[in-house]
């Protein structure tokens, strides 16, 4: 997952979020928790201190007597941490009665330490008990005989703060591994959610890259409501380059006619004329005809850069060139084999594979004596994992020497003024197949002739 | 021989007639597709220029339709679009050559002659009977090396007569492929010319089959 992403961005925040609210949460469920624990055994020593008054005053004579059941067993066992002691203010007016747990340890009074009564007349305090264990004390005053002058009794119960805190912890060691758990889960869901949320994305990724690979002419997949828009668009932008271009193409085409017919009549003209006048306009109107030709064929190369996604099959392509070429040479009884298997794409516009091929068989027929060979093939290796696309032509001519083969495709140049054409031939196939980042290597063939071999993309 | 250029400009359409009839051809000339059509559907040519880019009917449909009508005359496209795919589809449409515009008119004359040679079954460039000879590349006719001076109408009816030597050929055929659509057809000219022509050539060779028409050949006359 990258820093600058998507997924990132809703990852972190959903994960900040889980990590800020879920201890707030926790803090505030075990405060709640702590005050009610709290509560409830403060509850319980206040009921516990009213049984110890009531039985005590049961058996009471001339002074409160020893409670007798106060439903807590372990008021009877030593040092439980549960103990009651009842005293008189004054010792000289009575006898301090404690339960058996508390032995001769003497529980303090909160009274006597200027603790005030709360709503319901009892006093609370925490102190430290005989072994050291800390206590929660709650003391009730009553007063024996007459309400004015009878001496005054501090009843006491003490409970051990230890049995409420360890409850306290325990539940909050639980919470927090609850907690913790229920916040893993959450990061995980929310990772499920933002890959599972993305994934649309990754589906116009991928059908982008098969358009960019020729697999696809648009993006088709089911997408959600949100980004179906933006399926729609991309189609539309994608066709409306397509127009753009065919548009540009045509425009060019109309161009190429609008222009050539004149200039054959201004060339026609000026060479039936023997005046140097007319040989001026003939050598001009021949310069005019090689730029119109150039500018036009770089038109084209460059009408297509950009456009994406189109193949061609080789083999119809080469199958048309053949009739064609054989037609045209048949005077010359020019035969033209062909080695191309059926699933020979080039991934580019038909329209290149066929002015590529046409000039480089053209120039073949018209240097070969008697046959001219094309082998398209396919294989592996190219350095960005794509395939490539091999064809080589060969004729049985007689062929170029090193020094011809290089000045051979440089603009306007021919070898033999005496065979027809403009001379543009290869060096359109050059500009073409570097538009493909392509290459094109002229060498020597064992028939005899040129051989021309162009690596260009596969499909 | 008689040609058809079917071209819309008229500037190129009257350049072509006039580069064709001085090498020896009788032109008939259209403007649109319909009009080259129908005269290619019904008049015997021996060379087609075809435009491509025509109105009312493109040139691509005219030749098909020509060529599913059975017509096999020798027809070369003449366009402005110089496209592979341009010429695969005239080719597979049936013509016999393309020419990219603009283009030079001797080339053109070139691959006329050549086509018209191929369909008369001649594989060079020279054709001789005897010790007659005709260069159809500079239209010149000798007879045993030394030159012979014909009129325009002279030469027409020789190169015919040698394209198609050792061939009966028809009074009603050489009215038909020498002379334009609008030419008054008078096949008593024919005679004329023929009989001037064997003033000029010497040796006889041009023979005349009674009742169907002339052949020319070197063999002695059979009749």
């Amino acid at each position: 997952m990258r820093l600058n992403s998507l997924a990132f961005r809703l990852f972190a925040t959903a994960t900040a979020w889980t990590a800020l609210v879920l201890p707030l949460a926790g803090l505030l469920i075990y405060s709640l928790y702590r005050q009610e624990a709290e509560q409830s055994f403060d509850d319980r020593l206040r009921t516990l201190l009213t049984v110890v008054q009531a039985d005590s005053l049961d058996h009471a004579g001339t002074e409160p007597g020893a409670p007798k059941d106060v439903g807590e067993p372990l008021f009877e066992i030593n040092n439980s941490g549960w103990y009651w002691q009842i005293r008189p203010f004054d010792s000289l007016l009575g006898r301090r009665r404690v339960s058996p747990s508390l032995s001769t340890f003497a529980l303090p009074s909160p009274y006597e330490q200027k603790i005030g009564a709360d709503a319901l007349g009892f006093r609370w305090m925490d102190t430290i008990g005989p072994l050291g264990q800390p206590l929660r004390i709650a003391e009730s005053i009553y007063t024996f005989g007459d309400e004015s002058t009878g001496p005054q009794y501090s009843y006491v119960v003490a409970g051990p703060r230890d049995w409420r805190d360890a409850r306290v912890a325990a539940f909050r060691n639980r919470m927090i591994l609850s907690l913790a758990l229920a916040g893993l889960g959450l990061v995980a869901v929310t990772l499920f959610q933002v890959r599972f949320g993305l994934l649309p994305l990754k589906q116009i990724e991928r059908g982008l890259a098969a358009i960019r690979s020729g697999q696809a002419e648009k993006l088709d997949s089911n997408l959600p409501a949100e980004i179906e828009p933006l399926q729609q668009e991309l189609n539309a932008l994608m066709q409306s380059n397509q127009d753009i271009i065919e548009r540009a193409r045509t425009q060019v085409g109309n161009l190429a006619h609008a222009l050539k017919t004149p200039l054959a009549v201004i060339t026609n003209e000026a060479r039936d004329d023997k005046s140097p006048f007319a040989r001026k306009v003939a050598e001009q109107a021949g310069i005019m005809r090689d730029q119109v030709t150039s500018y036009l064929d770089r038109a084209r190369v460059a009408a297509r850069v950009g456009s994406i996604g189109r193949i061609a099959e080789v083999k119809p392509i080469v199958e048309g060139l053949q009739r064609a070429l054989e037609r045209i040479y048949r005077d010359k009884g020019i035969a033209i084999r062909t080695t191309c298997a059926g699933d020979v794409r080039f991934q580019g516009e038909k329209q290149d594979l066929e002015e590529m091929l046409g000039n480089i068989l053209d120039n073949a027929c018209k240097w070969a004596r008697a046959g001219v060979f094309l082998t398209a093939t396919v294989a592996d290796g190219k350095a960005d994992g794509g395939r490539c696309l091999t064809i080589i032509v060969e004729d049985d001519g007689e062929g170029l020497d090193a020094e011809q083969r290089k000045r051979l495709g440089k603009r306007g140049l021919r070898l033999d003024e005496s065979k027809p054409g403009s001379g543009l031939g290869l060096s359109i196939v050059a500009d073409l197949v570097q538009s493909y980042r392509g290459t094109l290597a002229l060498d020597a063939s064992s028939r005899g002739g040129l051989s021309v071999r162009l690596d260009l993309p596969a499909a | 021989m008689r040609a058809l250029v079917v071209e819309d400009d008229r500037d190129l359409n009257r350049q072509l007639v006039a580069a064709l009839t001085e090498a020896g051809f009788a032109v008939d000339t259209a403007s649109d597709g319909e009009e080259g059509y129908f005269l290619g559907e019904t008049e015997p040519y021996d060379i087609v220029i075809l435009d491509v880019g025509l109105p009312k009917m493109d040139g691509i449909s005219v030749l098909e339709q020509w060529r599913r009508a059975e017509k096999k005359m020798p027809v070369i496209i003449l366009t402005a679009r110089d496209r592979w795919s341009d010429k695969v589809a005239g080719m597979d449409a049936g013509a016999d050559d393309y020419m990219a515009k603009p283009f030079h008119m001797e080339e053109l004359l070139a691959r006329v002659r050549a086509q018209v040679r191929r369909a008369s079954g001649h594989a060079k460039s020279e054709i001789e009977c005897g010790a007659l000879r005709l260069d159809t590349k500079t239209a010149r006719v000798t007879y045993d090396g030394q030159p012979i001076k014909l009129t325009s109408h002279e030469y027409r009816l020789l190169a015919y007569l040698l394209h198609h030597n050792g061939r009966v050929v028809s009074r009603t055929e050489l009215v038909e492929h020498l002379y334009e659509q609008d030419f008054d057809r008078d096949s008593n000219t024919i005679e004329v010319f023929i009989g001037r022509l064997r003033k000029k050539i010497p040796g006889d060779l041009i023979k005349t089959v009674r009742g169907l028409g002339y052949r020319l050949s070197e063999e002695p006359d059979a009749a």
